[in-house]
């Protein structure tokens, strides 16, 4: 017979205590939420939470397929920005030395008395410090050059050069120079293919004659030339030549800089047509002057002319205290430029030479505009105009001394008239009857026309045999090429590199080693 | 901060970019004015000298900018509708004016064809 503790237990197995208030107090079971036959508690239960993620089905013509990786766990990037200006400084950076590069033992400094002669060429010459330092100050040096990789600069005295160093001797009005261009002359007839040197030097011989009655000459030259054979270079080394010849050197690094509207500029009073200064530019370039040309501007020279500054001017100014007011207020930075030129022109002062690269920037219209929204002629820029008016032969220099502008092959616009003035130059110094002759279906600039009309160029070719194993040679010398220097190598790299391409050749031993 | 025509810009922004924050300048109106006052296109606000920015603000008042070209364009659509020309019509619906098609990419017209057209500045109107 059943006991009714049995029943007692049955009724306890009923789940639904909301049935059985009375018991549910003392029931000893975890009890579950829901009863198996009852619907109640889950319905007086908290509604669930909306199931996410079911919407309805995107618009006809909405995006809803996003492939795109890590753009809910987007990284935040943390890492440092370059301060202002310290990207433009990298990439700006010249680098001179290179520690790991061997000292050369048989390299020699460019020195005053000896730099002009002829018996340099084909030979490597270290730049004297002082001269590195005023190089640098006018920027002469550029990045894209191989200083970075020797010991310290040196550079090839080649073809060219030495037809510079002649043209210099001219400019300083050197008797002797007649002789030494005689020579060159000589020397070379004996090249094959240097028909164009003799016929340089033989003018040279002639304006010698010349500058034997008034001693000092003024030189303007325009070199030209392949991409990477060394144009730049050569400015350099004319630069580095005056330098060392106590002249003084103004350069304008890159005639980019001065037209492309990246620095200020106002109007000139009274001038007719407008003409437009940049005092910052000029000022920089004041500065420049004075840290390149210590030597000059040390021997304290009172000024001699009386500059109407706007600015009262101390008694006995010095041409540094001169400069020195134009660096400090940009505003009169243009008139001191003017006065300081005024002074450099006086009998007595060193020759002058005058340095711009990139010509072919300055040979149409800049960025600027003018107030009625003309875009202003390069010319008509103080500066450029300056230096046009002494590579035209407008106006010459007084003391001597030479006006030299560098094309550049690889960041130049074009310039129909400029490279029609070069090829016309060219067949005049080859002496060859049939001159070129203007496309009549281009349109002329007539300014660059005019200020061109009998410019003279000095065309850089590709180094001979001889220069490329002496650079090849320097190149060993200075543990950056390790090879065995001999006439195959040498001929293997003069032909790679396009019949002795400076830059090339330079591209072929030092840069690609492979 | 320098204040060009009562709004204030950052002295580190560009004159340029300053300028053609203005309703009515953009690319030309600011090429001209700059040049005007020979202003070089990369000048930063700092740079200039008081006296520029005097000469600025007196050259944008005598200007037709800001709230009186808003009020002039949204006068000559308001003109529209009131004539109850279709162009007003399409302008006051926030369509198309010109005869272009409304199935697809009207937003531009549906942004901008409006009676308030430019909205209502920085400056109240």
């Amino acid at each position: 017979m059943p006991s009714s503790v049995c029943i007692r237990s049955i009724s306890h197995l009923v789940r639904d205590r909301a049935a059985h208030t009375s018991i549910a107090s003392r029931c000893l079971f975890a009890a579950p939420q829901s009863a198996g036959f009852s619907t109640s508690a889950a319905r007086y239960a908290l509604p669930s939470k909306k199931k996410t993620g079911t919407v309805a089905a995107p618009k006809r013509g909405v995006k809803s397929l996003n492939v795109k990786k890590g753009r809910k766990g987007v990284q935040v990037d943390t890492a440092k920005r370059p301060a202002q200006g310290e990207r433009r400084a990298l990439r700006k950076r010249i680098v001179l030395s290179n520690n790991n590069a061997l000292e050369v033992p048989y390299l020699t400094d460019l020195e005053k008395t000896s730099a002009l002669s002829k018996k340099n060429q084909g030979q490597v010459k270290g730049l004297p410090e002082e001269v590195v330092d005023s190089l640098r100050a006018v920027e002469a040096f550029k990045p894209t050059q191989g200083w970075s990789l020797f010991r310290r600069p040196a550079t090839l005295i080649r073809k060219e050069t030495v037809q510079l160093a002649a043209l210099l001797k001219v400019a300083e009005g050197h008797v002797n120079s007649t002789e030494q261009a005689v020579e060159g002359r000589e020397d070379g007839e004996a090249v094959d293919g240097a028909k164009e040197v003799a016929e340089v030097t033989a003018e040279e011989a002639v304006a010698v004659a010349v500058a034997e009655e008034g001693p000092k000459k003024t030189i303007r030259r325009v070199i030209v030339g392949e991409k990477m054979s060394g144009k730049s270079s050569l400015l350099l080394q004319g630069l580095a030549l005056a330098f060392v010849r106590g002249w003084v050197v103004i350069n304008l690094p890159d005639a980019q800089d001065i037209v492309n509207a990246h620095t200020a500029y106002a109007p000139l009073p009274e001038s007719e047509p407008t003409q437009y200064t940049q005092d910052i530019y000029t000022a920089n370039l004041l500065s420049q002057i004075l840290k390149a040309n210590k030597g000059f501007f040390s021997n304290t020279t009172p000024i001699t002319t009386q500059p109407e500054l706007g600015v009262p001017l101390p008694a006995n100014t010095t041409l540094e205290q001169l400069v020195n007011i134009g660096i400090n207020n940009p505003d009169i930075s243009w008139p001191v430029f003017v006065a300081l030129w005024a002074e450099l022109t006086l009998p007595g002062r060193p020759p002058i030479m005058l340095g711009i690269d990139g010509l072919s920037h300055i040979m149409r219209n800049s960025e600027y505009f003018s107030a009625d929204v003309k875009p202003i002629h390069a010319h008509d820029l103080t500066l450029i105009r300056h230096f046009i008016d002494h590579l035209s032969g407008k106006s010459s220099l007084p003391n001597g001394g030479m006006v030299l502008a560098a094309i550049s092959k690889s960041n130049s616009p074009t310039s129909a008239a400029l490279d029609f003035s070069i090829s016309v130059a060219e067949a005049r110094q080859a002496r060859s009857g049939n001159l070129p002759t203007w496309n009549l279906y281009t349109k002329v600039d007539q300014r660059v026309m005019d200020v061109l009309k009998d410019i003279e160029v000095i065309k850089v070719g590709g180094l001979s045999k001889a220069e490329a194993r002496a650079l090849i040679e320097y190149y060993a010398a200075s543990g950056m090429l390790r090879a065995k220097v001999d006439e195959p190598f040498v001929t293997e790299k003069w032909s790679l590199a396009g019949m002795g391409n400076v830059g090339e050749l330079e591209r072929a031993t030092v840069r690609l080693r492979v | 901060m320098v204040f060009i025509f009562g709004f204030s810009f950052a002295e580190t922004s560009l004159v340029k970019r300053s300028l053609e924050t203005i309703y009515g300048i953009g690319p030309k109106v600011s090429q001209r004015v700059m040049a005007r006052y020979h202003i070089y296109p990369w000048a930063k606000v700092g740079e200039l000298k008081n006296s520029t920015v005097l000469d600025l603000t007196a050259e944008l008042t005598s200007m037709k900018i800001e709230n009186d070209l808003r009020r002039e364009v949204q006068d000559n659509i308001r003109r529209l509708r009131d004539m109850g020309t279709y162009r007003g019509r399409r302008h006051a619906m926030g369509l198309p004016v010109r005869g272009q098609r409304t199935r697809t990419q009207i937003s531009t017209a549906r942004r901008l064809n409006k009676i308030e057209r430019g909205g209502t500045g920085r400056i109240q109107m």
